[in-house]
C-alpha cells in the first residue's frame, strides 16, 4: 500500500466529522442527570456487626440493617418496593409503570443493568449491592466493591422462587412480618387462577420481537402461566431456552390454542405498541380459537417481561390472566 | 439451455418439497381429496406458496445482486454483505424505526434504500481513491466500511434497547412470511429482468472504464443503474426477510468459473441457484428442528462460510 491519495483526504475528513459530531450529539442528548446531592452525603461507616446470607452465587455478609443499597436488577426492587425498603440507587433507564418512581433522578444512576458504573458505585459507598437476572454476569466484580447478594431467576419453580427471593430481601431488612402477608396474599389469589384456569381451554405463551415470534413453554421464563397459573398446555416439549423456539403462524394454528399470551418485546423496550398485533394479525392465527373466541391476552410488558419474577409483577400478571378469564365467561 | 432446463427441474423439486414442509401437516393426498374443511389447502395458499416465492425472489435477486456488484467493482469477492450495502440497509431501518416508527412498510423501503446507495456510493468511491489495488483488499476494504456503519448501528440500537429486534430483522428469516406479507419482493424480480435486460452493459463495464467509454457507452450511467439495482435489492429483503450472507458471493463465482464473464449467459444461471440456495437453506431450517424453525440465514451462514473458504483456499483462485 503506498501513502494515501491528497484527494481521499476531504472525504476521510467530512467522514470523521460525521462520525464525530453524531456520538457528541448521542453523547449530549443521552447523558444521565448526576446527583451530586445524593452522592455528597458521606457514607455511614461499614458496620462492623453483620449477618451471613445464603444466595444465589454464595454467601455474603451483610451488615445489619443496610441503608446504602444498590440494585440491579427489577425483580428485586419490584420486591423491595412491595417490601417498603427505600434504595440509593438503580441502574438503567427502563421502568415499568408501577417501578415509574425509579425513574426520578433523586435516584442515582449506577450505569446499567448490563454495564455497572464502578467509579460511581465506588463514590457512594454502598451498604449492600443486589444483582439478578441480568446482572447476575457482573456478581464477581461488583462483590469487591460491597457486599453483594444475588438473586436468582430461573422459570423452574417460578412461585418458589419468587417467594425465596422475597424471604431472603424480607430477612436483609427485617421486614419478615409484611413479606409474610404478601407471599399469603399471592399464594391465596393464585390458587384461586388455578382453579379457574384448568378446565378452561389449552394455552400459548408467545413473544414477539423485531417481526418475529417465539414461543415458550412450562419451566421457562413466561412458564409461569402454565405451572402456577395452571393453563393447560398447547404445545408440548417446548424447551425452556432464553430465547424461546422460533415459530411461524402456521405453528400456532396448527396447535390451535384456546389462549394466546402475548409478549410485545419491543414494547418493553419503549418502542411503540402494537407490533406484536400486527405479527399476530393474520389469516391463519384468526383461525385460531383463541382468536375466535376473543382470548388473545396481550400480557403488559412492562412487567411479564422485564420484572418476570418481582412480587408485584407475578401478582399483577396473575391480575391480568384473571381479568380476561373473567371477561370470556 | 439444456442443462438449464435440467436445473430449473431440481429447483422445482426443491420447491415441491418446501410446500410440503413445515408446521402444520400438509400432504399431496389431503389436497387432492378435499375434506370437510379445505385447511391443507388453506395453509398451502396462505403460507406456504408465498414463502416459497418470497425465498425464490430473494435467492434470485441477491445472486443478480451480487453478480452485479462483482462486475462494478471488478472483484470477485464483493457483494452486499461484503461491501456496507447490507449494513447501510440495516441502519437505514433502524433510523426509520427510531425517528418515524410509524412509517408503512414502503417508506421504511425507501429510507433503508437511500441508506444502502449511499453506503454502496461510499464504497465505491473509497475504492477509487485506493491505488494499486489488489484483488483482496477490495473485499477487506468493503467488510472494514461494513464494520463500521455496523458499529454505529450497534451503538445506537443499544442505547435504545433495540439489539435484539435488531439481530432478529437482519437474519435472513422466512418464518413470518404469509398471504400479504412479502408482496414488495415482487419488485426484485422487476429489477432482475432490468439486469438481465442490461447485461450486456453491466459485462463490458466489468472489463473497466477506459474499456467502456472506448467502445461509446456512459460507464458512470451503467455503473448508476447498478448500484441503483443492488441498493434497492437488498433494501427490499432486509426490509422484508432480513439479510441473507455470502449468498451473493458464492452463487455467482460457482457459475462464473463454469460459464465465465457474459453477464447474459450468466444470470439465467446465478438466478436459478441463487434459488436454489436459500430454498436449500430454508428446508434444513424447517427441518432441523420441527415443528420450530432455525432461521434459513443462519443456515446460509454456515454453508456459506464453509464454501467461502473453499473458494478462498483453492488453488487456481482466479480474482480480480
Amino acid at each position: 500500500m503506498s501513502t494515501p491519495d491528497r484527494r481521499s483526504l476531504p472525504l476521510f475528513a467530512i467522514l470523521g466529522v460525521v462520525v464525530v459530531l453524531a456520538v457528541v450529539w448521542v453523547g449530549v442528548k443521552f447523558q444521565r442527570p448526576s446527583t451530586p446531592e445524593a452522592w455528597a452525603e458521606p457514607g455511614v461507616p461499614a458496620a462492623v456487626e453483620g449477618r451471613t446470607v445464603t444466595h444465589a452465587q454464595g454467601t455474603t455478609v451483610v451488615p445489619l440493617n443496610p441503608r446504602r443499597v444498590i440494585v440491579f436488577d427489577l425483580v428485586a426492587l419490584d420486591i423491595l418496593q412491595a417490601l417498603e425498603v427505600d434504595v440509593l440507587g438503580v441502574a438503567g433507564d427502563q421502568f415499568p409503570d408501577h417501578l415509574a418512581k425509579y425513574r426520578d433522578a433523586k435516584y442515582a444512576r449506577m450505569g446499567t443493568l448490563f454495564e455497572p458504573d464502578y467509579e460511581a458505585i465506588h463514590a457512594v459507598r454502598p451498604d449492600l449491592i443486589i444483582t439478578g437476572g441480568r446482572s447476575s454476569a457482573k456478581y464477581a466484580n461488583l462483590s469487591r466493591l460491597a457486599p453483594t447478594v444475588d438473586l436468582p431467576m430461573s422459570g423452574k419453580d417460578y412461585l418458589a422462587t419468587v417467594v425465596a427471593n422475597t424471604e431472603l430481601l424480607a430477612g436483609i431488612f427485617g421486614k419478615e412480618a409484611k413479606a409474610r402477608t404478601l407471599v399469603e396474599e399471592l399464594r391465596k389469589s393464585i390458587a384461586t387462577l388455578k382453579g379457574t384456569t384448568a378446565g378452561r381451554g389449552r394455552g400459548l405463551v408467545v413473544l414477539v420481537t423485531g417481526g418475529r415470534m417465539s414461543a415458550y413453554g412450562p419451566g421457562s421464563r413466561f412458564g409461569v402461566i402454565h405451572d402456577d397459573f395452571g393453563v393447560p398446555v398447547a404445545a408440548e416439549g417446548l424447551s425452556a431456552s432464553l430465547h424461546g423456539e422460533v415459530i411461524g403462524a402456521e405453528f400456532i394454528r396448527e396447535k390451535n390454542p384456546d389462549w394466546l399470551f402475548v409478549i410485545d418485546r419491543d414494547a418493553a423496550m419503549g418502542q411503540q405498541e402494537g407490533g406484536a398485533r400486527q405479527v399476530l394479525g393474520n389469516e391463519l392465527v384468526h383461525q385460531t380459537s383463541a382468536w375466535q373466541k376473543g382470548q388473545v391476552v396481550y400480557l403488559d410488558p412492562g412487567t411479564s417481561y422485564l420484572v418476570g419474577g418481582g412480587i408485584q409483577s407475578v401478582k399483577h400478571m396473575r391480575d391480568q390472566v384473571a381479568a380476561a378469564y373473567a371477561q370470556a365467561r | 439451455m439444456k442443462r438449464l432446463l435440467v436445473a430449473a427441474a431440481v429447483l422445482a423439486v426443491l420447491a415441491g418439497i418446501s410446500l410440503l414442509i413445515g408446521a402444520s401437516h400438509v400432504s399431496w393426498a389431503a389436497l387432492f381429496s378435499p375434506g370437510p374443511d379445505d385447511r391443507a389447502l388453506q395453509v398451502l395458499v396462505i403460507s406456504r406458496v408465498p414463502r416459497l416465492f418470497a425465498i425464490m425472489l430473494a435467492g434470485t435477486s441477491l445472486g443478480v445482486a451480487g453478480l452485479l456488484m462483482q462486475m462494478i467493482a471488478r472483484n470477485r469477492f464483493v457483494e452486499p454483505t461484503t461491501a456496507g450495502t447490507a449494513e447501510s440497509a440495516s441502519l437505514g431501518l433502524l433510523a426509520a424505526t427510531l425517528l418515524a416508527p410509524g412509517l408503512p412498510v414502503l417508506g421504511k423501503m425507501l429510507v433503508a434504500t437511500l441508506f444502502a446507495l449511499a453506503g454502496t456510493a461510499m464504497f465505491l468511491l473509497v475504492l477509487r481513491r485506493i491505488p494499486m489495488r489488489s484483488a483482496l483488499i477490495v473485499p477487506v476494504v468493503g467488510l472494514i466500511l461494513g464494520g463500521i456503519i455496523d458499529s454505529a448501528t450497534t451503538f445506537f440500537a443499544y442505547r435504545f434497547d433495540l439489539l435484539q429486534s435488531v439481530n432478529a430483522w437482519t437474519t435472513g428469516d422466512f418464518s413470518t412470511v404469509l398471504r400479504g406479507r412479502y408482496e414488495l419482493l415482487w419488485v426484485t424480480l422487476g429489477l432482475t429482468c432490468g439486469a438481465y435486460a442490461a447485461a450486456d452493459r453491466f459485462t463490458v463495464a466489468g472489463m473497466g472504464e477506459t474499456f467502456t467509454t472506448n467502445l461509446g457507452l456512459n460507464y458512470p450511467r451503467i455503473v448508476a443503474l447498478g448500484l441503483v439495482i443492488v441498493s434497492l435489492v437488498t433494501a427490499m429483503i432486509v426490509v422484508t426477510v432480513g439479510m441473507i450472507p455470502f449468498l451473493g458471493l458464492i452463487v455467482p463465482n460457482l457459475v462464473t468459473r463454469v460459464l465465465g464473464d457474459n453477464a447474459r449467459r450468466s444470470i439465467p444461471w446465478v438466478a436459478v441457484s441463487g434459488a436454489g440456495f436459500v430454498l436449500l437453506c430454508d428446508i434444513v431450517g424447517r427441518v432441523v428442528r420441527h415443528p420450530y424453525e432455525i432461521p434459513g440465514g443462519t443456515i446460509a451462514g454456515v454453508i456459506g462460510s464453509v464454501l467461502f473458504l473453499y473458494l478462498l483456499l483453492r488453488r487456481d483462485a482466479r480474482v480480480g
